[in-house]
């Protein structure tokens, strides 16, 4: 037997009742985990690790100078989502991420969510992320973000709500991708038990959203890496691989003649479609950072022209910036005349005096977030911090108001998880992919659920001691 | 004015290069205080033209063989009026020249700079005063990326760097500022002729000044290109592969022609 233990009051557990009970999507699964031996799950877990190791699948530490490669700790108790919530989050999904496309292609343009008065000018405009070249730059389907990576988490009440969205250069669909070739694999018998929804396919999918970005009849694809230094090369080599596409870096690209060719040992090949996994700012040293070995010169002259496209678009940063976060809902409302489906996190604007005041008398309480932070650092977990760091932070929010903003601490929700001393809850989070095109807003059922390995802890990243799970959406 | 513009433009490496691309800001444009009678571009390569997202007109050259030196020549010859305030706000938000970047980010020093102003005359020339006392007009003192915090630190500067604390300082103030690329006919031959100015958003018009001049700018200044610092709106910007060290030379000679 294994027991299944309740998180501490105030947190939903994925798996059981507050009575203790097993919910009903979990049943089968618990009632299989029961009748394991604890030595075979021990067994499996340490072959899990071998596998990784061999597949390679690491990622290099974040501000970790040494370089070092870890591998992030796989847990093996699966997340699992009832088909029918699953359909009220995908709905929920693709609602946001197309109001968030007409937004990135609003301000870019006309300005109308802006001349309604329903986002306050400066936010966008004043906002580092706002990228002027891009001011005037159709499109095709006015699709910027065809990728997007949408961090929720479920609260307390047992409803979801959005964290952030990632609408830059997501990362993490590899593991959710191994996740569960590797589940199929150490535990065959629980995928003829369970009725799971396929992910499979999402190279597929992603490979079908980057050709219909291109309005060219047959468009070549590449996926551009900033190299093997970077942390998650190991994601932009397997997709390439998957898709069968050129992985290239930026020194295998030039521009001629407004358009973008490869090198080849056959000559030169044109490119229509960038799957960029470089940040905007080492795209083109002539546009943006001069110094950028990373990325193509000319790059944004051929982009201008339209006669490449770059996925995802230069510029779609300033609509996921925390400042902008708590507009969405706005914006759901002004592009899709729709009530969104998914909540947001409640959100105080430190940059608004009442708002910093409301915030500096709270602190203990709250989550203090940099606006431009990313990874969990530069960040503040109220509850769990010292006398100390809330001084620090005090300090720097009268210095620099703007560059703050804060939310409740949410009650992340957990979910049973193999620790050295057995099974015990850990807080999880979800990042589902969604792909954009002009055909459809689409997504696989399922994503990458992340899990704070720490008890009691609340950061999932993994440069911060999170592992991942495998995700298991329910077919009716 | 009607003002004839040579600007020659000099790259020589002491290796051989094996390929270099040259995003060139060398045109100007018909704003309602110049008219271009004609220009020309005589580069070393077939170069695809375009306009940007700030409306600066540029060429793209990519030199694909191997090279050790690279001549841009830009020429053409230019009428010019009275420059005024002008509320053609432009292409883009004007907010969008409320941001600071790498080259123009804000600092205790700028800040306190300007906070300082006070004296006789309107705001922009308070703070063109400020600007110009705290870093006299110095050639080779600042290199072209030489953040406007570093400049004002060495407290010495060209007309670049004059202009990236000065709207640094009016981004700081609250005020949309921007930076502006150009030639200048210069009477004194103090400064070089390629120039730089700020434009500053007051009172729902772009008010132009010459940090450097210590005036606004006239029917001696052309305007090339603008942007939110130097690397936005500088005439040339090159990447090359290969080629070592390099010796840079710009000479830009504004005549006039007429009056």
């Amino acid at each position: 037997m294994h027991a299944l233990t309740l998180p501490e009051p105030g947190h939903h557990d994925e798996m059981l009742l507050s009575s203790g009970a097993v919910r009903s999507h979990y049943q089968h699964f618990a009632n299989w985990l029961q009748a394991q031996p604890p030595e075979m799950l021990a067994r499996k877990r340490e072959e899990a690790n071998q596998l990784f190791h061999r597949v390679g699948i690491t990622f290099a530490v974040y501000g970790d100078d040494s370089g070092a490669e870890r591998l992030i700790p796989f847990d093996t108790i699966p997340r699992v989502i009832p088909a029918a919530e699953w359909r009220q989050l995908e709905a929920g999904l693709a609602q946001r991420v197309r109001a968030l496309n007409a937004f990135l292609d609003d301000i870019y343009h006309d300005h109308q969510i802006i001349k309604a008065g329903r986002i306050p000018a400066e936010q966008v405009f004043a906002n580092a992320q706002y990228q002027p070249l891009m001011q005037g730059i159709s499109l095709p389907d006015g699709i910027w973000a065809h990728i997007t990576g949408v961090d929720l988490i479920r609260h307390a009440d047992g409803s979801y709500y959005v964290l952030e969205d990632n609408l830059r250069v997501p990362s993490g669909v590899s593991y959710m991708l191994e996740n569960r070739k590797m589940m199929m694999r150490l535990f065959p018998e629980l995928f003829a038990r369970h009725a799971i929804a396929p992910v499979d396919h999402y190279p597929t999918l992603l490979l079908a959203t980057l050709r219909q970005a291109s309005r060219q009849e047959n468009p070549t694809v590449v996926v551009l890496t900033p190299g093997q230094h970077n942390s998650a090369y190991f994601e932009h080599a397997f997709l390439a691989q998957q898709m069968g596409v050129e992985l290239v870096e930026g020194r295998d690209l030039f521009v001629r003649d407004d358009h973008v060719y490869m090198r080849t040992t056959a000559g030169h090949k044109r490119i229509d479609v960038i799957y960029r996994r470089i940040d905007d700012a080492f795209l083109d040293p002539l546009a943006f950072r001069p110094d950028s070995m990373l990325g193509v010169p000319g790059l944004m002259h051929a982009y201008r022209q339209g006669n490449v496209v770059l996925t995802n678009a230069i510029g779609t940063g300033v609509a996921d910036d925390k400042s902008i976060y708590p507009y969405v809902p706005e914006m759901i409302r002004f592009y899709l005349g729709e009530e969104p489906i998914l909540h947001n996190v409640e959100t105080f604007q430190c940059r608004n005096p009442s708002e910093l005041d409301h915030v500096l008398a709270n602190l203990d309480k709250l989550v203090v977030k940099e606006v431009h932070g990313a990874g969990g650092y530069g960040m503040l977990v109220g509850p769990a911090a010292s006398r100390a760091e809330i001084e620090d932070f005090r300090a720097r929010l009268l210095a620099t108001p703007a560059n703050y903003i804060a939310q409740p601490t949410l009650c992340l929700s957990s979910c049973p998880t193999f620790v050295e001393s057995g099974i015990a809850p850990r807080h999880i989070d979800l990042r589902p992919f969604v792909l954009s095109s002009g055909r459809e807003t689409t997504m696989v059922a399922g994503g990458l659920t992340r899990v704070a390995l720490k008890e009691g802890s609340l950061v999932v990243n993994s440069s911060q001691g999170g592992g991942t799970k495998d995700t298991w959406v329910l077919e009716d | 004015m009607r003002l004839s513009i040579r600007h020659v433009t000099h790259y020589h490496y002491a290796e051989p290069a094996l390929r270099s691309a040259q995003l060139l800001r060398l045109t100007p444009a018909d704003d309602p205080y110049q008219t271009v009678r004609h220009w020309q571009l005589d580069l070393p390569a077939a170069a695809t033209s375009g306009i940007d997202g700030y409306g600066n007109r540029y060429h793209l050259m990519m030199l694909e063989g191997t090279h050790d030196t690279i001549r841009l020549l830009a020429s053409g010859e230019v009428e010019t009026q009275e420059r005024t305030p002008c509320a053609l706000p432009g292409v883009l938000d004007i907010r969008v020249f409320l941001r600071h970047t790498a080259l123009t980010a804000a600092s205790a020093a700028i800040t306190e700079l300007a906070h300082a102003c006070a004296g006789k005359g309107t705001l922009l020339e308070q703070l063109g005063r400020k600007v110009l006392e705290a870093m006299p007009y110095t050639p080779g003192a600042t290199q072209v990326h030489t953040p406007a915090d570093q400049a004002l630190a060495l407290g010495a500067g060209v007309c670049q760097d004059h202009t990236q604390v000065f709207i640094t300082a009016c981004r700081i103030l609250g005020l949309p500022a921007r930076y502006v690329s150009g030639y200048l006919l210069n009477e004194n031959e103090e400064h070089a002729a390629s120039h730089a100015w700020a434009e500053v958003w007051l009172d729902h018009a772009w008010h132009g000044f010459d940090v450097s001049n210590a005036r606004a700018p006239d029917a001696h200044h052309l305007k090339l290109a603008c942007g939110l610092d130097y690397l936005d709106a500088c005439p040339v910007r090159g990447v090359r592969l290969g080629g070592g060290q390099e010796v840079h030379t710009t000479r830009a000679d504004v005549q006039l022609i007429e009056n």
